[in-house]
């Protein structure tokens, strides 16, 4: 059978295991003692490993197995997690992120693990070194002995594993006779194993075993700490099988494979004798009931990767089905059918629960891109000899999935300046009073119809002053435009192509590359840089973007006949006025509430409207706010608030600053969404 | 249908009306023929460019082809259509005045547009056909839509 059909299951799992040994490694090295984070970790790479033995990823399988023997010695408490191991194991997480990725794309990986195998193999020695007071396997009675012909690294792994008190058996499996599905089983059965200890080798190999090239029976040699009952139990909850024999392995002189042949014959008539004496006790009592195996495997593909094109199809479909319900409604009210009427009722319910869980498939929390950071932030830290205290907040913000693809770089970009440019290190710091560790905060969240991501640091900010020297120097500005700049804009020329403030080009910035494709990167989006900063004070860098295709929470409006969308987000208040409410200063009509004098925005003549007629008595006024400044937009009307999903003009129309996006109504009609921050 | 092959000098076009004038355009640009329908207007625009509409779920400007061509106004009829053609990636519906046929046309029997005089800017143009007794106005339409204008910005 092809292993493909578990390719993407085990890819998906495996990526979800590096993410979580990323995120628990760091949380170790924060708390080394903490047991069970050891487990957590150790589960992850044991789990890792099992996958990748049974898709035939030998190299996974022995990187992760190695690890793992570390880990063991880590959870017993004869090894520290010291900064070195920890390193150590973050480089074996890298490597099998490499592995897997390389797996994914169907490449041959060019990673190689040997230096990494020798290092955890020099880590668990310190163990082996002592003498292991371990009693040999026990079990040997109740399980039989088998003369199986190892390898020189098989038996080297059992008497590793007989020191640390795990045993290693032969276990034979026969599948009941016109089994559909040979290899199927297999994999069941290798899945089985692995969950129980280590397979080390199966006869048949891995690929005969896919290529269903065996008939009916199977071996593998496992390594684990289970009782041999046990392993036969698990085995046999799988359907199909018609009995399994455990056999123990010694690890004996005679069992080296210097005459492979005779011996292998030896072993397998030996087996056999065994076999024929331990089959019929456990052959009939216990058949197969429960399928174990299978619910495992299944309950790790929940979820599923869509095509982003699919999900914009499926939404477009379901916008189409909303509108063509209004349209029966329309129908039914016309002529009057009310069986009609309470049928489209019930189907407006379903409908609306469609669109809305469609329109949510696309929203991802942003903290898919944020869980990265925190190792990064470590490992840089570290090289720079810098003290971080990483702080994360609102990882639960959504954001379009397009958008949530793209501003990995630029916050990679921004956390890498925070570090190196931005913190001092510890003595700078203590010399000036601040906490030696310094602070680096990554903040998302929503404001309107955008989110804003801001990342902040406690260091030693930006001075404008050398900033305009540098711009001068590499002849970017005039040092006569210079001397006009006002602080903010000093500081803002580090978003000018080819600036760099690093005087020396290092690994991690400096190298010309900059704040400007930062900004650009964001622009493309459709967002904003800013940057904010005081000197020793720190700096704070803040994105805003837009949600290019969300829904949102919008008031909808009337001016003249036209409905435009207000996002709610930007939104105060809305307040009736009578015209004599309206004053002007300097010609720029204003209100006055709550003693804040409030500019007005007349709608009407912002986008070109023709105005209806009579001047009315009453204004119906929206106040909006877009940061600390604030506006009053009189409308005709007010339709009333509703969730709306924003869609773009598309190319041809892209450039029009006042519209942020469109809408469709629930009639099919297109309504546009204002733009407050380019209005005000 | 399905049998039928078409021969490489020869083209499709689906012909349609501005005014008393006929035009064409390939038929590979057309993705679909719409009855006029509610189109919002978007401010701050070129007023040839009408406004957007719905297209199942996908929102499209639309462009009325006679304020484009600098052809007088006339009010919509019964027989008033959107074309909705896709030119690299960009989709758009242009309002005519009627679509009247397919038609295939013989590469030869298209002229290019500087050897005639029109009253429309050539610029839009990319030939005239002739087909027994009837001229069709072949449309440029990555001018009409401003691709090209684009491109030279950038």
């Amino acid at each position: 059978m092809d292993m493909n059909q578990y390719m993407g299951m085990f890819l998906e799992e495996s990526r979800e295991h590096l993410q979580a040994l990323n995120r628990s490694i760091l949380d170790l090295e924060n708390d080394p003692g903490n047991l069970s984070v050891l487990d957590e970790i150790f589960r992850s790479a044991h789990t890792i490993k099992g996958m990748s033995a049974t898709m035939g990823f030998n190299t996974i399988a022995e990187l992760t197995h190695e690890m793992e023997n570390v880990l063991d010695l880590l959870r017993k408490g004869e090894l520290e997690a010291g900064h070195d191991i920890i390193d150590t194991i973050f480089k074996c997480v890298d490597t099998l992120e490499q592995l897997i990725e390389s797996v994914a794309n169907g490449e041959d990986s060019a990673a190689d693990i040997q230096p990494l195998l020798n290092k955890l193999r020099l880590l668990s020695k310190t163990e082996e070194a002592k003498p292991s007071q371990q009693p040999v396997i026990k079990k040997e009675e109740a399980a039989g002995t088998s003369k199986l012909t190892l390898s020189e690294e098989e038996l080297s792994l059992m008497e590793t594993a007989k020191g640390q008190g795990l045993a290693t058996y032969e276990v034979k499996i026969n599948l009941r006779e016109g089994c559909l599905l040979k290899s199927a089983r297999a994999y069941m059965v290798m899945n089985a194993l692995d969950e129980l200890g280590e397979v080390i080798r199966s006869i048949p190999p891995v690929e005969d075993l896919e290529k269903e090239n065996f008939d009916f029976s199977f071996q593998a040699v496992l390594i684990t700490a289970s009782e041999p009952d046990k392993v036969r139990q698990t085995i046999l909850s799988i359907s199909e099988i018609e009995e399994v024999t455990v056999l123990s392995l010694q690890p004996t002189e005679t069992s080296r494979p210097e005459t492979p042949t005779e011996q292998k014959v030896e072993a397998k008539a030996a087996a056999k004798a065994e076999n024929e004496q331990h089959t019929p006790e456990h052959n009939s009592n216990h058949r197969p009931v429960v399928h174990n195996g299978t619910e495992k495997r299944l309950k790790g593909g929940q979820s599923v990767r869509v095509d982003i094109d699919k999900l914009d199809s499926l939404l477009n479909l379901v916008g189409e089905l909303v509108i063509n319900k209004t349209r029966l409604a329309q129908i039914g009210l016309t002529h009057r059918l009310t069986d009609l009427v309470e049928t489209i009722e019930q189907m407006d319910r379903v409908t609306t629960d469609l669109q809305s869980v469609v329109m949510k498939v696309r929203m991802v929390p942003v903290g898919q891109v944020f869980n990265r950071f925190p190792r990064m932030i470590r490992d840089l830290s570290r090289e720079l000899n810098k003290e971080v205290n990483f702080i994360m907040q609102g990882e639960e913000t959504e954001l379009d999935r397009t958008v949530i693809d793209e501003i990995g770089d630029p916050l990679v970009h921004l956390l890498r300046n925070a570090i190196d440019h931005g913190v001092e290190h510890p003595e700078e710091r203590q010399a000036q009073g601040k906490d030696p560790v310094g602070e680096i905060r990554l903040i998302a969240r929503h404001e309107g119809n955008n989110v804003i991501i801001m990342v902040e640091d406690d260091g030693k900010g930006i001075n404008p002053d050398i900033i305009k020297k540098k711009a001068v120097e590499k002849e970017l500005i005039s040092q006569a435009d210079a001397d006009k700049m006002d602080t903010n804009e000093a500081v803002r020329l580090v978003f000018l192509p080819g600036f760099s403030t690093s005087e020396v080009v290092t690994d991690v910035s400096g190298r010309g590359v900059g704040m400007d494709v930062v900004k650009n990167k964001i622009e493309s989006l459709g967002g904003m840089v800013d940057v904010e900063t005081k000197i020793n004070g720190g700096s704070r860098f803040k994105i805003r973007l837009p949600l290019t295709l969300a829904i949102i929470q919008a008031l909808l409006i009337k001016v003249s006949k036209e409905i435009y969308a207000i996002p709610l987000g930007s939104i105060d208040s809305t307040i009736n006025i009578t015209t004599d409410d309206i004053k002007t200063i300097q010609n720029q009509e204003v209100i006055l509430l709550r003693g804040q004098i409030i500019p007005i925005i007349r709608l009407a003549n912002v986008l070109n409207i023709q105005e209806s007629g009579q001047p009315q008595e009453e204004l119906f006024v929206v106040i909006v706010h877009m940061g600390e400044s604030k506006a009053g937009i009189i409308v005709d009307n007010l339709i009333g608030q509703q969730e709306i999903v924003i869609k773009t003009l598309g190319k041809l129309l892209a450039g029009i600053k006042i519209i942020a996006g469109a809408t469709i109504l629930g009639n099919g009609q297109v309504a546009l969404i204002l733009d407050i921050g380019s209005l005000m | 249908m399905a049998e039928q092959t078409y021969s490489s000098d020869e083209i499709q076009l689906v012909v349609f009306k501005l005014g008393r004038e006929e035009y064409g355009i390939s038929i590979l640009q057309v993705q679909e023929i719409k009855r006029m329908t509610d189109i919002t207007r978007v401010p701050r625009t070129p007023d040839y460019i009408e406004g957007v509409i719905n297209l199942r779920g996908s929102v499209l400007p639309v462009i009325d082809l006679k304020k484009r061509l600098d052809l007088p106004h006339q009010d919509d009829t019964e027989d008033t259509r959107i074309i909705i053609v896709k030119v690299e990636d960009i989709a758009v519906g242009m309002i005519v005045d009627a679509v009247s046929e397919v038609i295939a046309i013989s590469r030869e029997n298209i002229e290019s547009p500087d050897t005639v005089v029109g009253g429309v800017s050539t610029k839009y143009l990319s030939g005239v056909g002739k087909q027994d007794n009837r001229l069709l106005i072949l449309l440029n339409l990555e001018a009409i839509i401003g691709i090209g204008q684009e491109v030279k910005v950038s």
